[in-house]
């Protein structure tokens, strides 16, 4: 390690977990899971978080969740109390009648319960993730997100879904602003118009080529999600750029596909950390931030619920 | 005894590597070693975690304000560490299960899903049917009034013809327990389907291609016999269940992995269905005989629906595959089973203002 500081920093992501490994991990989870009817889930939740967060690297230093099960198993409980009131609420109303009104107040329910499910989650994860020990944490002002997150449904529907692009880079760049890297922040600089233009040609050249072109299209996304991505401490940053091409994506999206098929779904835990260096392999790092000096500033945050509630309702983690 | 080795230390408050040198006593299990701060650190062994990163072992301590971390390189450092632990069972169960090697979980793999697999093929089926017997039949009233203001809301119904059905059916014993309400409808469909609540629809272009009255007795006997057997009830809740089953395994792999299990699910549903005809033919041949009809209706009914094909509109609710098969089974049971047959002047006359 260099003390002084030079204007330029090296700086190295990798995957390091193996398939074998993560394997092992997946295959006693199935069982653990199985022999408890289900009530294992948290627990494997959080091994599988460890493992993948735990294998990856920067600068040969690993990432680590320090997420238990015990903690996710509470926010199971809790996601679990949200989902039978809804549902409670949704049976009673039929029970007198009003089938209609029912589903509608479901609906309704699970889609306000989405920003909070989003805050939460983001919430509980960053504050158990580290990296040299040093906190991950998310900032983001729940009453605000809320606020948001129907302004823009609002905008979404008046417009006819045209606004969902900017829908998601908003709330990208409402989240990803909010997370902290002990002292250091995260930046998203997507914009919904460039988003918007870029699926509109990635749908287009997709149907010309008969598919050909998805991959390609797929590119272009993961390299909108990274290249967008920055970290600033200071006066200083770094920025992250994708180097992954459209023959890239074919490499891993078909082997992928033919692992899972040829396998009856065994192959999964490979799929899983093939695309994890996948991801790493192709994130590239440059900046001054010179990572040694990253301090320890965010609090210590254990409740889960957000988590699971998301889980519940399938999103996808990553906004 | 002794053993040293160089390390790297995070002391959970900056991202400042310390390089340390650390002292293992392999008889308490104690890890020695002096921070930058000059503050010496005693770490004992079974209160830490510890995880493999490539080639480095990376032992984590959790404290008050936050996770220390060292990092060995050294790997006979680390193997005195592990030895350490093993001696003084340290390791528990689940990281032996993780270490059992990848054969021990291959093997574990395989049993599971073929656990997984003769639970899907025979218990989730049987569940499924059996929390029929939970339902009310009040639900299967409500079930079908949805369905026929859905589907029969554009559909020709005959009233007067239903009439005539009704008064056919009423000459016959079909060994209901539920009342059975027959509905007529003008249309060219080769097909008759039976709604859980005991309503039959018979659309007249089946009818329109019997030659004799035996043929719609059959037909009706056969439509008896899913209601009688809530068909379509049981139908729904395998369906159900197999789906809530795949998805409740699958729920955390991914799309991919859904899209085949639903596949696949729909694709079981298609032999439960084969089933349940086979049951329905069955009790259906049985109230023909009763009814003193002519069973060679049904040989006859089947080679008609045979003859239609593939244009049979396949029915949400029961439709009839018509297989070599079935036409065969039905044969067997004609020779074999001893019949009284008497000519029915009321059925055919009601039958023939039907044809008109
Ligand atoms: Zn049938």
């Amino acid at each position: 390690m260099e003390e002084n500081v030079p204007s330029k920093m090296h700086y190295q992501l990798d995957f390091k977990g193996k398939g074998e490994t993560f394997f092992g991990i997946v295959i006693v989870n199935w069982l653990l899971t199985i022999v408890t009817l289900g009530l294992y889930y948290p627990w494997a939740k959080a091994k599988t978080l460890q493992f993948l967060f735990g294998q990856t690297t920067l600068n040969d230093d690993a990432f680590a969740f320090h997420g238990t099960g015990k903690e996710m198993f509470k926010g199971f409980l809790k996601a679990l109390l949200v989902f039978a009131v809804l549902f409670g609420i949704m049976g009673a109303l039929t029970y007198l009648g009003h089938q209609g009104i029912g589903i509608l107040v479901l609906y309704l329910g699970i889609f306000a319960i989405m920003p909070l499910a989003i805050h939460g989650s983001y919430r509980y994860r960053m504050s158990r993730t580290t990296w040299r020990g040093i906190r991950f944490g998310y900032r983001g002002d729940q009453a605000e997100l809320v606020k948001l997150f129907f302004k823009w449904v609002f905008f979404t529907i008046i417009t006819l879904g045209i606004y969902s692009s900017w829908f998601q880079m908003n709330l990208r760049r409402y989240v990803i602003g909010n997370i902290r890297f002990g002292d250091a922040e995260m930046n998203y600089d997507g914009d919904g118009g460039d988003y918007l233009l870029m699926n509109i040609k990635g749908y287009f050249l997709t149907i010309f080529t008969f598919g050909i072109y998805s991959f390609w299209w797929q590119k272009e996304i993961f390299e909108y999600y990274v290249n967008n991505l920055s970290l600033h401490k200071d006066d200083k940053r770094i920025e992250f750029t994708s180097t992954a091409s459209g023959a890239d994506f074919i490499g891993l999206i078909v082997i992928n596909m033919l692992l899972i098929v040829f396998t009856l779904g065994l192959g999964y835990s490979w799929v899983v950390t093939r695309t994890m260096k996948f991801i790493f392999d192709h994130i590239q790092l440059d900046g001054n931030i010179d990572l040694n000096t990253l301090h320890q500033t965010e609090e210590n945050y254990k409740d889960a619920t957000g988590e699971d509630v998301s889980d519940f309702l399938d999103m996808d983690f990553i906004v | 005894m002794n053993q040293e080795a160089a390390g790297i230390y995070f002391d959970g408050k900056s991202a400042a590597p310390q390089a340390v040198t650390i002292v293992l006593n392999t008889l308490n299990g104690v890890l020695q070693f002096q921070t930058e701060t000059a503050t010496v650190e005693r770490w004992l062994l079974g209160e830490l975690s510890f995880e493999n990163v490539g080639t480095t072992l990376q032992l984590q301590k959790q404290q008050p304000d936050g996770i220390a971390i060292l990092k060995i390189t050294d790997s006979t450092f680390a193997a005195a560490i592990l030895k350490f632990r093993k001696e003084n069972k340290q390791i528990g169960w689940y990281e032996k299960m993780l270490a059992s090697g990848m054969k021990f979980h291959l093997v574990l793999g395989l049993v599971i899903l073929g656990l997984i697999g003769l639970t899907y093929v025979y218990a989730i089926p049987w569940v499924g049917e059996k929390s029929v017997a939970l339902i009310p039949e009040s639900f299967d009233d409500t079930m079908s009034g949805t369905f026929i203001s859905d589907n029969l809301l554009f559909s020709d119904v005959a009233s007067d013809k239903s009439k005539v059905l009704n008064a056919f059916a009423k000459e016959l014993q079909l060994n209901n327990k539920k009342k059975l309400k027959f509905i007529f409808v003008e249309e060219d469909i080769v097909n008759a389907f039976a709604l859980p609540d005991g309503t039959i629809v018979v659309y007249s272009g089946i009818v329109d291609k019997m030659q004799n009255y035996d043929e719609l007795v059959a037909l009706l006997g056969h439509e008896a016999a899913h209601v009688n057997n809530r068909h379509s009830m049981k139908m729904l809740c395998r369906n159900l269940s197999g789906y809530l089953f795949i998805s409740a395994i699958l729920g955390d792999a991914n799309g991919i992995m859904a899209t085949i299990g639903d596949n696949v699910n729909s694709f079981q549903s298609l032999s439960f269905s084969r089933e349940f005809e086979q049951e329905a033919d069955r009790e259906g041949f049985a109230i023909v005989v009763k009814n003193k009809v002519d069973p060679n209706g049904m040989l006859n009914l089947f080679k008609r629906l045979q003859d239609e094909g593939d244009s049979i509109i396949p029915e949400f609710l029961s439709s009839h595959p018509v297989t070599k098969q079935r036409i065969a089974t039905t044969r067997q049971l004609v020779k074999s089973t001893p019949q009284q047959v008497e000519a029915n002047s009321k059925l055919q006359q009601l039958f023939q203002q039907l044809k008109k």
